[in-house]
């Protein structure tokens, strides 16, 4: 199964919700970028990445996250993570991109602060 | 437990970096490493293959070899690559160019954050240049630092 099968994007009004169920390694993140790419491209200006069924993440994936939501808030929109397990909240705190990315303790929570 | 040694080789393809990250976590759960350290173990791992196979080896037919030692009180990692074979660059990455990677990164960046963490999360960690002109990285996560 390639990890693109494994992140499934639903709709909550004008929210795009990204439900990802791999781990997000170098080459997870490389689907994960594409499908965030294809996002902008579609003008999409609001999204939600649940990181509830993650295990790992490497700065790669943290790095396309960061960089994908610089770019929304450009055009007023804004990308918000949410459900991170301890380990994936330290990596981000480590890199300091839980000072850039806005981080929820659950999808509604997200969902609510747009 | 008693030392064991286990060599690895892998094409320089990211694709592979997560078995071997599996194997690494199972050697530090063996060993009793706690999750977390576990956690760190796997994401130094991830960093390090990252890192050789997208910057250190150029070509998917030098792949990358992987050192793993363990014994009852430390897991150690050794990750060498062949070096990129551009005539523009260094087959590995020299001291200023690290301390160029560490003075630009910042939490905006979407990039260079990958030694950073590999510094932090590892007990010890060393690189230098191999025979080969790339670059050969070590890491050591001892347990007895165990939080």
């Amino acid at each position: 199964m390639s990890s693109t099968e494994l992140m499934t994007l639903r709709e909550n009004a004008d929210i795009k919700i990204i439900e990802i169920k791999t781990d997000l390694s170098s080459y997870a993140a490389s689907d994960l970028r594409k499908m965030l790419e294809s996002l902008l491209s579609q003008k999409i200006e609001k999204v939600v990445v649940n990181l509830s069924e993650v295990n790992h993440i490497n700065s790669t994936a943290v790095g396309a996250l960061v960089g994908v939501a610089k770019r929304l808030r450009q055009t007023g929109g804004d990308l918000k993570i949410c459900a991170l397990a301890d380990n994936l909240t330290r990596t981000f705190n480590l890199i300091g991109a839980s000072s850039v990315v806005e981080i929820y303790e659950s999808e509604e929570s997200a969902i609510a602060a747009f | 437990m008693e030392k064991a040694h286990i060599e690895l080789k892998i094409p320089s393809d990211v694709s592979y970096v997560d078995p071997v990250r599996a194997l690494v976590g199972k050697l530090a759960e063996r060993l009793e490493f706690s999750r977390k350290r576990g956690a760190d173990i796997q994401l130094v791992l991830d960093e390090i293959c990252t890192n050789a196979i997208n910057h250190g080896s150029a070509h998917t037919t030098d792949g990358i070899d992987l050192r793993i030692d363990v014994d009852a009180n430390s897991l150690e990692i050794l990750v060498r690559d062949t070096g990129r074979k551009d005539a523009q660059k260094d087959g590995w990455i020299t001291p200023a160019r690290l301390s160029e990677i560490e003075a630009n990164r910042s939490p905006c960046s979407e990039g260079g954050h990958g030694i950073f963490l590999v510094n932090s999360l590892a007990d010890v960690h060393e690189m230098a240049r191999n025979a080969a002109g790339g670059t050969d990285v070590r890491v050591i996560f001892y347990r007895k630092l165990e939080d």
